[in-house]
């Protein structure tokens, strides 16, 4: 096998979890307008504050020029009027919540059984809280019990609301406004269900907490919302996975995230992404359209992004953190990989505010058949923010000669005794790296796999413990073949 | 009744005040008509521009210009502009009009045309006409169709093949002190054959401290195995705007090499555009920006590798003091095939005070596996280790301060090959470091 077809096959592995999950829907109307967001809160029996904060969303929306244009990508725009924004399996009569796993349809489990995301506790890796979201909403979450005991709050989103207004209230769109951009505001408008994460003060959440999102249905889209707030002296660390069946037509994921850390409070979120990606010609896939942004509120806060993007069609992702406390630290670390016709236009924002904060930006791009990968990335250091730090390094590893790899990294200083560093490189697996292991007894497609792991090392070294089998296992797909 | 802003009509109307073009070439003529539909056909830029969006044009179209043509010029004595190495080898253009008094192309061999671009002999007007306004694609670009449509004099340079002219060529655009703000623009065509070698240095210069427009085009066809030292010094007048853009085609082994000294001009923007035409070239696109007060300078440059074997260098360096504002963005391309690329970009900024602006936005597009691309972008201050080091040493803290500035700027301009103009050059940024950073608060 030649080094190109090596690599290309190293990339290439089958998406292993397309298939979809037979289960009967509860009708709902396809299309968005007033009442479709009407009804989307009334099914979901929301308090009036909700209902409005989705309708000003939605009137911010409809003012909207459109999608953005400005990323990288080249798409068929989502048409609206015909995804179905809100999507649940059918209930037995007059139940609302499952109480326990036996009220769950058994086809779901079996689902996220085949996932490799067991819902019965016994069974899991020890230290993994889970709120599994099944389109659109959030069928079971795991441990609620243990982590209440130690006033550790994990239920979706739509529990939250209904049990925690005075938090849900406080902190909803105060990252992430409404209007913020074309799909959070959409997102803001039909936002079905998510986690909902609390950590009181002085507490260090005991086990990891995960969240597992699934589209199943074809005609939906899944607006989900994550909000995450980390009290003074606290941590958490918080890790969603994704994926969705394989289906010819596009569907679109439009999630908006928002984490608040207060005093010395540290927010770990790790994502492994992957959404279905579309066959080799380019059809069907996600369209994964996302917001996600960290706020750095109290002094000494840290929130850290780790994301491994594998899959989706496209993405439209930037997770940014506002470092607005003195001495904050705000941290991302990505790999992205890119193969057939999918697009990535992926990075974050460090918005420096505050004195002596620090961030960090690694970010790690391969491209491969004929996709496209480009790091957005914003560092900027606003004209109070004394002493601040940034240093930036995103490489892009190119395989075959249909891909591209692209860097647009905006820098802006205004302040004269910030730092901010900045390199990026663009590289292939280098012929001379795989004759040196070559030479020390491995054959090539170890090599290639070698180096590319090593290229991305730096990243996956961030995963939580518990998550990096996971990471690997995913990666080891993306990767698969590349031995024999 | 749709909403015109002014800046809508801005360069229409600047043109329509000038009526006094003319000239013999009917393919200047055709050329300038050609520039004039341009203009009133693409739009005028805005904040919404990707490519402009993080300086305004307020400061360009809020006032009213009238035609250089217009002004009565009264020149001081301008010979100490002149470069030593260049003597007998200028072109000198007042206003941009050129003048003949003060240029001279007597030191050049014979085979070597230099002259103004709208009075050349039948074969030097032969080739303007096949080969001006070329390079660069400036079919977008409303300010380069401006400079076609405003098309009267300018300089022209033609080297016949295997010639290698040893003496640097200086064109010096000299603009005037006058009472009210005018336009004013020039142009280049610089055609280097194969094998040849030639040295031009662009020099632009504001002798008064009064407002005024300009707008320079450059055009530069390296031919296969030509090799063209390019540098060009902006000191325009602390108030003056200017607009210029700068495009290179280059043909199998040739070798252009750049450097953009920015020093003078309220708003200053400058767009080097270098474009790889066959494989294995070479070609470097320095520069040193040294701003202060309430300067803006913007570079915008792309360097697009076509073909393979190729080696890019950029190193761009700014100096912010005051309230001034810097902006970088360099693209570099790399199409698809085009494999062996070796390209490097830096972009480091000294940012000195607390009102300073820096943008900055290094940009790699890459199509093709087998390349080596690497960016890199700093912004930071004076090292307080450094400066503490050299006070140890017996210098004062201003002295220590001056020599590490002076010491940053110099790394791009001690590639310069013609002495004058390094000297020259030394004195400007000595002047720079003494002046700015007794301004610093």
């Amino acid at each position: 096998m030649s080094e190109t077809e090596a690599l290309e096959s190293m990339v290439g592995g089958e998406y292993k979890y397309g298939f979809t999950t037979d289960v009967e829907y509860e009708d709902f109307p396809a299309g968005i307008n007033e009442d479709i967001v009407r009804e989307i809160s009334r099914r979901k029996d929301e308090p009036q504050w909700v209902l409005d904060f989705r309708l000003e969303a939605f009137e911010k929306w409809k003012q909207m020029d459109g999608e953005p244009d400005w990323p990288n990508i080249e798409y068929e725009k989502p048409k609206f009027d015909e995804i179905q924004y809100y999507s649940s399996t059918k209930k037995k009569d007059g139940q609302k919540k499952p109480e326990s796993l036996d009220d769950i349809d058994p086809q779901i489990l079996e689902t996220y059984e085949k996932l490799g995301i067991p819902l019965q506790e016994q069974k899991q890796l020890q230290g993994i809280a889970v709120d599994a979201v099944f389109d659109s909403e959030s069928i079971f979450t795991t441990f609620k019990e243990k982590l209440g005991d130690a006033g550790v709050i994990f239920c979706s989103i739509s529990e939250a609301i209904q049990d925690y207004p005075e938090l849900v209230k406080k902190y909803l769109g105060s990252v992430v406004p409404k209007g913020d951009n074309f799909y959070a505001a959409l997102n803001s408008a039909v936002f079905s269900d998510g986690s909902f994460v609390y950590v009181p003060k002085d507490t260090v959440c005991p086990m990891e907490l995960s969240t597992y999102f699934r589209i199943n249905n074809m005609q939906s889209g899944q607006f989900e919302r994550t909000l995450i707030i980390c009290e003074d002296n606290s941590h958490v660390s918080y890790l969603e996975g994704c994926t969705a069946p394989m289906f010819q037509e596009n569907q679109l994921h439009a999630a908006v995230v928002e984490l608040v850390a207060h005093e010395n409070a540290e927010i770990k979120y790790s994502t492994i992404q992957n959404w279905y990606s579309g066959d080799e010609k380019g059809q069907g896939g996600i369209f994964n359209f996302v917001t996600k942004r960290g706020h750095c509120r109290g002094d000494n806060s840290k929130i850290s992004w780790t994301q491994v993007e594998t899959g989706s069609a496209i993405t439209w992702k930037y997770p940014s953190v506002i470092l607005q406390g003195d001495g904050s630290i705000g941290e991302f670390f990505s790999v992205a990989v890119t193969n057939n016709r999918q697009q990535a236009d992926t990075g974050t924002k460090m918005i420096h505010v505050g004195k002596n904060t620090k961030s960090t930006i690694i970010s790690k791009g391969i491209s491969a058949g004929e996709s496209n990968n480009s790091y957005r990335g914003l560092v900027k250091i606003s004209p109070r923010a004394d002493g601040a730090q940034n240093y930036s390094v995103c490489d892009s590893m190119l395989i075959g000669q249909t891909c591209g790899a692209h860097t647009f990294p905006y820098i802006e200083s205004a302040n004269p005794t910030a730092k901010v560093e900045h390199e990026a490189s663009t590289s292939r697996v280098g012929e001379d790296q795989i004759f040196y292991l070559q030479q020390r007894g491995m054959d090539e497609d170890d090599a290639i796999s070698l180096i590319v792991n090593g290229f991305c090392k730096e990243v996956l070294k961030e995963l939580p413990m518990e998550f990096a089998v996971e990471a690997d296992k995913l990666l080891g797909i993306k990767l698969e073949g590349s031995v024999g | 009744m749709p909403d015109i802003k002014k800046q809508d009509t801005f360069l229409s109307d600047l043109l329509a005040k000038e009526t006094s073009l003319n000239g013999k070439s009917t393919a200047i003529k055709k050329l300038r008509q050609k520039g004039l539909e341009d203009v009133q056909k693409t739009s005028f830029p805005g904040r919404k521009d990707e490519d402009w969006r993080f300086i305004s044009l307020r400061e360009l179209y809020s006032d009213s210009y009238i035609p250089a043509s217009q002004i009565e010029v009264t020149l001081p004595d301008i010979s100490e502009l002149f470069i030593e190495e260049s003597k007998n080898a200028r072109l000198v253009f007042v206003n941009g009009r050129f003048s003949a008094d003060y240029s001279s192309t007597d030191a050049l061999p014979e085979e070597v045309t230099l002259g103004n671009i709208a009075d050349l002999s039948a074969d030097g007007e032969a080739l303007v006409d096949k080969h001006l306004n070329a390079y660069g694609d400036f079919e977008d670009d409303i300010f380069s169709s401006f400079n076609t449509a405003m098309l009267q004099d300018g300089a022209f340079i033609h080297v016949p093949k295997g010639m290698k002219v040893d003496t640097p060529v200086q064109l010096l655009f000299v603009q005037t002190d006058a009472d009210e703000p005018y336009f004013t623009t020039s142009r280049c065509l610089i055609l280097a054959e194969e094998d040849s070698e030639i040295t031009v240095v662009e020099d632009h210069v504001g002798v008064g401290e009064n407002k005024y427009f300009s707008l320079p085009v450059v055009e530069v066809n390296l031919e296969r195995g030509a090799y063209v030292k390019h540098t060009k010094i902006q000191r325009e007048s602390m108030q003056a705007i200017h607009i210029a853009r700068t495009a290179a085609h280059l043909k199998q082994h040739s070798n252009y090499e750049s450097y953009t000294i920015t020093i003078g001009a309220k708003l200053s923007r400058n767009e080097p555009r270098i474009t790889q035409l066959e494989e294995e070239v070479e070609f470097t696109v320095d520069g040193l920006v040294l701003i202060d007060g309430d300067q803006v300078s913007d570079t915008h440059s792309v360097m697009d590798h076509r073909f393979s074997h190729c080696e890019s260098h950029q190193l761009h360096k700014c100096v912010i003091n005051g309230k001034a504002h810097s902006v970088f963005n360099g693209k570099i391309f790399v199409r698809k095939d085009a494999q062996k690329i070796d390209s490097f970009q830096e972009n480091r900024n000294l940012l000195l005070s607390r009102k300073g602006l820096v943008n900055t936005k290094p940009q790699l597009e890459i199509f093709a596996d087998d390349v080596v691309c690497t960016h890199g972008a700093t912004i930071g201050h004076l090292e307080e280790d450094e400066v503490f080091y050299l006070k140890s040493r017996g210098l004062n803290d201003h002295q220590a301060r001056e020599l590490l500035t002076y010491a940053f700027a110099l790394e791009t301009i001690e590639n310069i090959t013609v002495d004058s103009v390094q000297e020259l050059l030394v004195d400007e940024v000595h002047n720079y470091t003494s002046r700015t950073l007794q301004n610093q608060d």
